[in-house]
C-alpha cells in the first residue's frame, strides 16, 4: 500500500539546514493499523506529511498504490489526495464559517460528484459517526470530541483507501480519545489502511504495529500479534 | 466547477465587511458615472465649433490718452498699416471680439414697434473685413462693401439698414426659412434691419450662455466700443502679435495698447468647464484608486486570516487554482452585489442632480461601461491576492496551529 524506500527531508533556511528524515524507509500493507510514536520534533509530522502528498520528499522514492509519487505534478497530487487519502489533524481543522454538511461536502465537490451523490455520501458518513442531528449546525457549536468526529466523516465521506491522522486525539480528554479510537479501529476493519501519529501509549498499543521514530529515522518495528501485547520501546 | 452556495454561506458570515466594501463599490460607481456624464457634457461643449479661426486670430484695443482724440482717423491708419503686416491675412474692427467675454445683446423681432415675444442676440458693428478677418463662412448672401460701413460717433442717430446674420439667428426668428431678404426690428422700433448675408456660425461673446450662437452684424464703427480683430498667417499669430502691438505703438505714442489672443480668450470662457473636468477626474481616478485598495486589502485580510483553512482545503484535494478560483468567485460576487446597489443609486443620484443642478441624464450604456470597468477593477484587485493565496502549502493544515 505504502512503500518509502531512503526517504530523505531537510529543510533550508538562511541559517540551518534541519534533517526531518534521514534514510527513512518504511512499509505499510493494504488494510494495517499502524501507530506512530517518538519525541518532539523527530520527524512524526514530517513523515505523515509526505506520506499523504502535502510535502515533497528532498530525495528518495515513495510508492502510493503502487504508483511511484515522487514525481507528480501538483494537480496529480491534489487529485491524489483527494481521491485516495482521507486527513484527520490534530486541530480537527474544520472550516468555521461552514456548517457540517458543508464541511463534509468540501473534498467531495472537488471530486467532482454531483449533489445528488455528495448528499447521499454526506448523510452517510454524518450517521456513521453518529451527528445526523446536528448537520446544520456550524463546528463551534459542537465539543472537541464531535468536531473531530465530523472532521473524521469529512475524511471518510470520498471513501479513500489510506487515512492519515496526526494525533487525533491529542486535542481530546481521555473519554472523547477512547471514543475517536473506536471510530478509527471500525473504520479500520472495514478496510481502510490508517497510519496515526499519537503521543499516548495505551492507543499506540492497540494499532496493528507500531513504529518508533527518533531523529529522522524509524528506529524499531515490531509486528504486534495482538494490541494489548505490543511493544512501546 | 462552480461553489457559489458554500462561497455564499462563508460570506454570510463575514457579511458586514463584504458589504461594506460592496457598499463602496456601489458609492463610487454611483459617483464615477455621474462624473463621467459631466465630463463628457462638459468637453463636448468646450469642443463644440466656434464658427471662427481661433487659433489664428488677435485683438487689440487702446486707451488713448488725449481727450480729443480723433479715433475715426486711428481706425483708419491704424488698420491700413496693420493689413500691410507681413503675415496679417485680414483684419476687421468690431465693437467687441467674439469669445472674450464681453459683447451686446438684445431682443430682436419679426415685426415693427413690439416689445414682447423678441428673441435676444448677439450683435457686433464691423467694417467690410469681418467675414475673412474672423474665419467665418459665408453661406448665403453677401458680406458689406466698404461704402455701406457707417461711422457712428457717441452722438450719432444713424440706424443699420442691413445685416449679416448667424444660421442659428436666421433659423430661430425666421423658422419658415429663407432668412435672406427679410426684414427684422428692433424692440419697440419699426425700423426695418434687412438681411443680406448669412454666416455658418459664431459662438458669441459667452459661449455658455443661452444666447451663444446667435449673432447679428451690422456695417459700422463706433468709437466707444472698438477692438482691432487681425487674422494671421496660420502659424503667425505670435509672432503678428508681437508686431501689430510694436507697430500700433510706434505709429502712434500716445496711447495703451492691449493685445490678446483668441486661443487664451477663449480658454478663459471654459476656465471653469476645464476645472470642473480636471477635479471630477481626479475624483473618478481618486475613487478607482481608493475602492481598488481597499478591496486589495480586504482580500489579502481575507486569505491572512484564513491561511489555516485554505491549507486545509489543500489537503482535501483542492487544486491551486481551484483556491484562486474561491477568492475570485467571492470578489466576483461582493462586486456584482455592489454594482447592482451602485447602479441603482448611480440612477437617483442622476436624478437629483438633473433636477437640482440641471445636469444631463445619465444614459444607460454610461451606468453599464463604468460597472463593467469597475468590475475589471474589482478582478484585477483581487487577482494578485488571489494568485498569491494558491501558494500556501497544503503543510499549513498541519503544521500551523
Ligand atoms: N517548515 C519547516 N521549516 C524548518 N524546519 C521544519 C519545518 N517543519 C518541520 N521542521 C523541523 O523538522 C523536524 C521534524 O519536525 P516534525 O514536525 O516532523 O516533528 P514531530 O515529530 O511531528 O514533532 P511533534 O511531536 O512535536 O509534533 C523538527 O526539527 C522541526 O523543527
Ligand atoms: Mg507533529
Amino acid at each position: 500500500m505504502l512503500k518509502m524506500h531512503n526517504i530523505r527531508k531537510s529543510y533550508r533556511t538562511d541559517t540551518i539546514e534541519t534533517h526531518a528524515l534521514r534514510d527513512f524507509s518504511l512499509e505499510v500493507d493494504e488494510g494495517e493499523f499502524v501507530s506512530v510514536t517518538g519525541p518532539s520534533g523527530s520527524g512524526k509530522t514530517t513523515f505523515l506529511n509526505i506520506a499523504g502528498l502535502l510535502e515533497t520528499p528532498t530525495g528518495g522514492e515513495y510508492r502510493l498504490d503502487g504508483e511511484d509519487v515522487s514525481n507528480l505534478n501538483d494537480r496529480q497530487r491534489s487529485r491524489l489526495r483527494n481521491e485516495k487519502i482521507g486527513f484527520i489533524f490534530q486541530g480537527f481543522n474544520l472550516i468555521p464559517d461552514l456548517n457540517l454538511f458543508d464541511n463534509i461536502d468540501v473534498p467531495l465537490r472537488y471530486r467532482g460528484f454531483n449533489a445528488k451523490e455528495r448528499k447521499k455520501r454526506i448523510e452517510k458518513v454524518l450517521d456513521q459517526v453518529g451527528l445526523s442531528a446536528r448537520a446544520k449546525h456550524l463546528p463551534a457549536q459542537l465539543s472537541g470530541g464531535q468536531q473531530q468526529r465530523v472532521a473524521i466523516a469529512r475524511a471518510l465521506a470520498g471513501e479513500p483507501r489510506f487515512l492519515l491522522a496526526d494525533e487525533p486525539t491529542g486535542n481530546l480528554d481521555s473519554l472523547m480519545a477512547r471514543q475517536v479510537m473506536e471510530l478509527l479501529e471500525f473504520i479500520n476493519e472495514w478496510g481502510t489502511t490508517i497510519v496515526m501519529v499519537t503521543h499516548d501509549p495505551d492507543l499506540a498499543r492497540r494499532a496493528h504495529r507500531n513504529i518508533q521514530i527518533v531523529d529522522g529515522q524509524v528506529s524499531d518495528l515490531h509486528r504486534a500479534t495482538a494490541p494489548a501485547t505490543a511493544e512501546i520501546a | 466547477m462552480l461553489e457559489l452556495r458554500p462561497i455564499l454561506s462563508a460570506l454570510w458570515r463575514h457579511k458586514v465587511s463584504a458589504l461594506l466594501i460592496a457598499l463602496q463599490l456601489g458609492l463610487t460607481l454611483a459617483i464615477v458615472s455621474n462624473a463621467l456624464v459631466v465630463i463628457d457634457e462638459r468637453s463636448e461643449r468646450i469642443s463644440r465649433p466656434t464658427g471662427l479661426a481661433v487659433e489664428d486670430i488677435n485683438s487689440f484695443s487702446f486707451l488713448a490718452i488725449p481727450e480729443d482724440y480723433d479715433k475715426f482717423e486711428a481706425f483708419r491708419l491704424d488698420l491700413d498699416m496693420i493689413r500691410s503686416l507681413p503675415g496679417v491675412a485680414s483684419a476687421t474692427i468690431s465693437n467687441h471680439v467674439p469669445l472674450s467675454g464681453s459683447g451686446s445683446a438684445s431682443g430682436f423681432y419679426t415685426e415693427p414697434n413690439k416689445e414682447t415675444g423678441g428673441i435676444s442676440a448677439n450683435y457686433y458693428t464691423v467694417d467690410e473685413h469681418f467675414i475673412d478677418a474672423l474665419g467665418m463662412k459665408l453661406t448665403a448672401g453677401r458680406g458689406f462693401s466698404p461704402e455701406e460701413v457707417m461711422q457712428v460717433g457717441a452722438t450719432s442717430s444713424e440706424r443699420p439698414t442691413v445685416a449679416v446674420v448667424t444660421q442659428k439667428f436666421a433659423d430661430e426668428v425666421f423658422p419658415e426659412g429663407n432668412a435672406l431678404g427679410k426684414a427684422f426690428f428692433l424692440g419697440g422700433d419699426d425700423h426695418p434691419i434687412e438681411v443680406v448675408g448669412i454666416v455658418e456660425r459664431n459662438l458669441g461673446p459667452w459661449p455658455n450662455s443661452s444666447v451663444a450662437g446667435r449673432g447679428v452684424f451690422y456695417p459700422a464703427i463706433m468709437d466707444q466700443w472698438f477692438y482691432y480683430i487681425v487674422r494671421a498667417e496660420p502659424g503667425q499669430r505670435d509672432a503678428v502679435l508681437k508686431l501689430v502691438e510694436e507697430k500700433l505703438a510706434e505709429r502712434d505714442p500716445n496711447r495703451v495698447i492691449n493685445a490678446d489672443t483668441m486661443e487664451e480668450q477663449k480658454a478663459q470662457q471654459y476656465a471653469s468647464d476645464n476645472t470642473m473636468i480636471k477635479v471630477l477626474a481626479s475624483v473618478v481616478i481618486l475613487l478607482t484608486f481608493i475602492v481598488a485598495l481597499g478591496i486589495v486589502g480586504l482580500t489579502v485580510f481575507w486569505i491572512t486570516q484564513r491561511q489555516k483553512q485554505i491549507g486545509v482545503r489543500r489537503a482535501l484535494g483542492a487544486t491551486r487554482s481551484a483556491i484562486s478560483r474561491y477568492f475570485l468567485l467571492e470578489n466576483l460576487i461582493i462586486a456584482v452585489t455592489g454594482i447592482a446597489l451602485g447602479a441603482a443609486a448611480a440612477q437617483v443620484f442622476n436624478g437629483f442632480l438633473a433636477s437640482e443642478f440641471n445636469q444631463p441624464a445619465l444614459p444607460p450604456i454610461v451606468t453599464i461601461s463604468c460597472a463593467l470597468f469597475l468590475l475589471g477593477v474589482s478582478l484585477a484587485a483581487a487577482l494578485v491576492p488571489a494568485l498569491r493565496a494558491a501558494n500556501i502549502s497544503p503543510a499549513t493544515a498541519t503544521r500551523s496551529v
